[in-house]
């Protein structure tokens, strides 16, 4: 039994010392707007701009959005964004349900460089 | 002795190869117990450390999507298997010398009253604080639950968190009693010339103690209790008395610590102790734990769709009341408790009314005879609810303990969503397959009750069912709306 106790104990300590994080950058400052505004249940769209920390805008970065409901097990939606013009960039984003979301943006650099900013969304229901 | 009762069973469950043994086995319970221990630290580590998206965390994840979904359906097909490997309460297996001593619970507490208060109000804090939004709230949830059961176990002998306190034990025990097995006893007459009653009084002792019991025949029995013996029951069951599975956790130390070998887990008709009468005890607090649990299942369904907000703007904009917590408390405490008191009341007095049992039958009794009826339903509107987040986000699960484990998550491999219908086909038959069990009840209770007059007798009760199952369908049929506090922020 003391055996049992020792391998859970080691179990617990290798699955979470296991975990490894992500590095990123904080110099990318990200906008996010929604059209329409406020959104509801359906289609949106939502456009991304991307500026550095020397206030250039970004142009060639690989853009994905991910919305994910506050509530436990709801399935997220992912999408990746296409530039449009400048340092903006467009993606046509469904909202599956009303609700409030976090939508996370996420920047890959032509370098690697990534970063990635959340952004709180509350979704009405539609028509 | 008062009277034994042993069910009509099928099977012994525990004369299943492997099954049994597992079951039987001196260790079977803990080891269950740090199965769930490892996940239950799991489920505090990433609540702390990891993303505090609740999509993507394994503290909001796994309690409020699988726990919660894969829990009613245990308790519908097997039974109370989430109490019988409970880890909060793995201090008294192990602790064995704090659980022995101490006093009992006070006996002004020793009913159902807390436990429908802490249903209450953990129904209550999980809207208020957004539980189900936040996996650092959840896991100091977690950690709650197991400071609270191990500081009751040690100041009290009984287990009195899992009996009078636990608000998981107290949906699991109210709903385990439509399971299809239950402890009982192979031989009641054995049970009849018992010495140590060991399946209430444990095996258990610091010292070892050898005992010659006189047994049936003229014969004697060596019966050993020592530091290897088990404990007692902890809600203080006596397994030839059990009729109903409203406080047993499953745990199986009756069995363990049984000398005769005749304690043991039966399969029964399901729900077959909703139909006998004096099963349940006939008292208020029994009575109103059943109704108002299914009232709970309704408000708490109802705290996910719009006309939740648009109550509590309403209750802003006329009274005033912009505080949440106060908002939400006046909101649940209509619906889940005042609202279904008030109607119980009612139906109870206008079917003794209009059956002219007003002097034979107390509103006690009536209202305790109807009260088992309300199971069946309540736990349609629990599987209604439960299943639907279990069946969105089934296989989230996976992406989500890759991302734990440092992994890139796969979510548009497992990130899909069961097919629409089917979830909503469960939901349907969850709320009417519970109406009509319900009304089978009510009314086989009204017969027994009523005879001549078991219509008159039933119609409130049966209006009542229909007014719980109507509401179930109107809020199912809404679209969903997960807001945080978007009134107060």
């Amino acid at each position: 039994m003391k055996q049992l106790c020792w391998t859970a104990l080691l179990i617990v300590l290798l699955i979470a010392g296991c975990r490894q994080q992500a590095s990123t950058t904080t110099d990318i400052r990200m906008t996010l707007s929604v059209e329409p505004e406020p959104p509801v249940v359906g289609v949106s769209e939502v456009r991304v701009t991307l500026t550095g920390a020397d206030n250039q805008p970004i142009t060639d970065a690989k853009v994905s959005v991910r919305g994910d409901m506050n509530h436990a097990g709801m399935v997220p939606v992912i999408a990746e964004a296409e530039r449009v013009e400048d340092n903006e960039y467009i993606v046509p984003f469904e909202w599956t349900m009303a609700g409030d979301w976090i939508v996370e943006v996420s920047a890959e650099l032509p370098d690697g460089t990534t970063a990635s900013q959340t952004f709180d969304q509350s979704v009405a229901v539609g028509e | 002795m008062s009277a034994l009762y042993r069910p009509k069973t099928l099977v012994d469950v525990l004369n299943v190869p492997l099954l049994g043994r597992l079951l039987k086995w001196r260790w079977g319970r803990l080891a269950l117990q740090i199965l769930l221990l490892v996940v239950a630290v799991l489920l505090i580590i990433d609540g702390f450390t990891g993303p505090q998206s609740a999509a993507r965390n394994l503290a909001t994840v796994a309690p409020w999507v699988h726990y919660r979904g894969l829990v009613v359906l245990a308790l519908l097909l097997a039974g109370n298997l989430f109490c019988m490997g409970c880890p909060f309460t793995i201090p008294r297996t192990l602790a064995k010398r704090l659980s022995i001593r101490g006093r009992r619970f006070p006996r002004v507490l020793r009913n159902k009253w807390v436990a429908i208060a802490s249903l209450f109000f953990i129904f209550l804090l999980y809207e208020w604080l957004d539980l189900w939004a936040s996996p650092l709230l959840t896991a100091w949830v977690i950690i709650g639950y197991f400071v609270a059961s191990f500081a009751l176990e040690a100041i009290f002998t009984e287990s009195a968190f899992c009996k009078y306190v636990c608000p998981l034990g107290t949906f699991n025990f109210v709903y385990s009693t439509t399971s299809p097995m239950q402890i009982s006893v192979k031989d009641p007459d054995v049970c009849r010339t018992c010495v140590g009653k060991e399946c209430v009084n444990g095996s258990y002792a610091p010292q070892t103690v050898i005992r010659l019991d006189e047994i049936a025949g003229g014969q004697t029995k060596e019966v050993r209790h020592g530091p290897d013996g088990t404990l007692g029951c902890g809600t203080l069951l006596f397994a030839p008395q059990i009729t109903s599975n409203l406080e047993c956790t499953m745990c199986l130390d009756c069995v363990r610590a049984c000398p005769h070998e005749n304690a043991s887990l039966f399969v029964r008709q399901p729900g077959q102790e909703l139909l006998q009468p004096g099963a349940w005890p006939q008292r208020w607090d029994v009575s109103f734990l059943v109704i108002l649990l299914t009232a709970m299942g309704l408000t708490n369904a109802f705290g996910m769709v719009p006309p939740v907000y648009e109550l509590q703007q309403q209750l802003a904009e006329t009274f005033g009341i912009t505080n949440e917590l106060l908002n939400l408390f006046i909101i649940f405490g209509l619906m889940s408790v005042l609202l279904p008191v008030g109607i119980t009341l009612l139906a109870g007095t206008l079917g003794r009314l209009l059956t002219n049992t007003m002097k034979k039958f107390s509103l006690r009794e009536t209202v305790a005879a109807f009260a088992p009826a309300f199971v069946p339903v309540g736990l349609g509107v629990w599987i209604a609810h439960y299943t639907f987040h279990l069946l969105i986000g089934l296989w989230t699960i996976i992406p989500v303990f890759q991302e734990f484990i440092g992994l890139p998550g796969e979510w548009e491999r497992f990130g899909g969503v069961s097919n629409a219908e089917i979830i909503t086909l469960v939901q349907v038959v969850g709320v009417v397959g519970g109406l009509l069990w319900s009304l089978y009840i009510a009314q086989r209770t009204a017969m027994r009750l009523y005879r001549r007059d078991a219509m008159f007798g039933l119609l409130p009760w049966a209006l009542l069912l229909l007014a719980v199952a109507g509401l179930a369908v109107w809020i199912f049929g809404l679209p969903m709306e997960m807001r945080g506090s978007a009134l107060f922020s």
